[in-house]
C-alpha cells in the first residue's frame, strides 16, 4: 500500500492536470455564469443600459456614450468605461450596428479583451460600415 | 496485488481525465490561448480593431464612395506558418460587404485576364493595404511572455503615400497554454 501512494500522487500531479480545469468548470457551475450587458444608444441621443450580471454593477462605471457621425456621413459611437473596482479587471466588448427599424445590420462577434486597472478608463470607439446602421448596441462582458 | 491496482489507478488517472473534443464558438470566450502561436482570436482582435482605426483615417474617409483597393504584401515575421489572410479577410470582408471599397483582385489568373482582355476598363487601384506581424518574446522563471505585433499600411497610389498606418500589439503571458479569457 506504501507502493501505492506515491504512483497516486504521481498520477494527480503529472497526469491530471485536466483535474483543476474540471474543478474550475464546477465552480463556475455552481456560481451564475458571466452574463453579457447592453448598452444601446437612442435617436433622441440618449442611451439605455441593459443589466444581466449584476456582479457588473459597481465595479464597471459607463462614464459616457455618445454618438456622432463621419464626414462622410457614416455614424460613430464613442463609450467610455472605467473601472470603479480596487482590483484590476479584465473586460470584454464588442458591438454591433442596428437600422432605424432595430435590424443588426453590422456587427463584430469577437470579443476585445481589455485589461483596466482601478481607475482606469477604457475607449471604445465604434464606427459603422453602413449608411442604415444609427444606433450602437455595445455589449460588455465582465470577466 | 497492490502494483497491479497501483498500475491500473494510475492508468485510470493519465488516461481517462482528458477533455472529449466539443465545438465552441470561434467568437467566443472558451478558445485554446497559446503562448507559442497566434492564435485565431488574435487575428479577430487584431483585424476589428485595425478596421475601425482605417475606416476612421481622414484620407480613407475623404475617398469615393467605394475606392478600389488592393491588398499588398503581408510578411509573415513570426516563428509559426500561417496565412496572412486569416488577419486580412477580418479588414477586408465588412469593407467589401458594405460596399465600402472595391476589392481588386490579385489572384494570378485574375490578373492575366485582365492583361489578355485589351481596352476593357481594368480598374485601377487607388489604395494598397500591406503589412508586417511579428513577434516578441521573453520571459521570467517559468512565466513566458509572447507578444504578437500586427502593423498594417494604408498606401494612396497616386501619391505613393502612406495615409493610413496602425499597429496592434496582443500580449499573452502564462507558463503554459489555456482555455478562455
Amino acid at each position: 500500500m506504501n507502493k501505492f501512494l506515491p504512483l497516486l500522487a504521481l498520477g494527480l500531479s503529472v497526469g491530471c492536470t485536466s483535474l483543476i480545469k474540471t474543478g474550475d468548470r464546477l465552480e463556475r457551475g455552481l456560481t451564475p455564469p458571466d452574463a453579457v450587458n447592453y448598452v444601446t444608444t437612442k435617436a433622441d441621443g440618449t442611451f439605455e443600459t441593459q443589466i444581466n450580471d449584476q456582479r457588473i454593477a459597481g465595479k464597471i462605471a459607463l462614464l459616457a456614450a455618445r454618438k456622432s457621425k463621419t464626414p462622410a456621413g457614416f455614424a460613430q459611437a464613442q463609450f467610455e468605461l472605467r473601472n470603479d473596482s480596487y482590483l484590476g479587471r479584465t473586460i470584454n466588448v464588442s458591438f454591433e450596428w442596428l437600422a432605424a427599424d432595430g435590424r443588426v445590420t453590422e456587427t463584430q462577434p469577437n470579443w476585445i479583451v481589455t485589461p483596466l486597472e482601478p481607475g482606469a478608463i477604457a475607449r471604445v470607439d465604434a464606427t459603422a460600415l453602413k449608411a442604415e446602421s444609427v444606433e450602437c448596441r455595445l455589449r460588455l462582458l465582465s470577466r | 496485488m497492490n502494483k497491479l491496482l497501483a498500475l491500473a489507478a494510475t492508468a485510470f488517472l493519465v488516461v481517462g481525465c482528458g477533455t472529449p473534443a466539443s465545438y465552441k464558438d470561434p467568437n467566443g470566450r472558451e478558445l485554446v490561448v497559446s503562448l507559442e502561436k497566434v492564435d485565431i482570436q488574435d487575428f479577430a482582435t487584431a483585424g476589428s480593431t485595425m478596421l475601425q482605426s482605417m475606416v476612421n483615417a481622414p484620407a480613407f474617409q475623404k475617398a469615393g464612395a467605394a475606392p478600389v483597393l488592393q491588398v499588398g504584401n503581408v510578411l509573415n515575421d513570426t516563428a509559426s506558418n500561417f496565412d496572412t489572410s486569416l488577419l486580412l479577410t477580418k479588414i477586408t470582408a465588412p469593407l467589401v460587404n458594405a460596399g465600402r471599397v472595391r476589392l481588386l483582385d490579385s489572384d494570378p489568373a485574375a490578373v492575366a485576364a485582365r492583361k489578355a482582355t485589351p481596352g476593357a476598363a481594368v480598374p485601377v487601384p487607388e489604395f494598397v493595404l500591406k503589412g508586417k506581424i511579428l513577434e516578441d518574446r521573453s520571459n521570467a522563471g517559468r512565466t513566458r511572455q509572447a507578444s504578437f505585433v500586427f502593423q498594417l499600411t494604408l498606401v494612396e497610389v497616386k501619391s505613393s503615400l502612406a495615409v493610413w498606418q496602425d499597429e496592434k500589439i496582443v500580449t499573452k503571458q502564462g507558463s503554459k497554454n489555456s482555455v478562455g479569457f
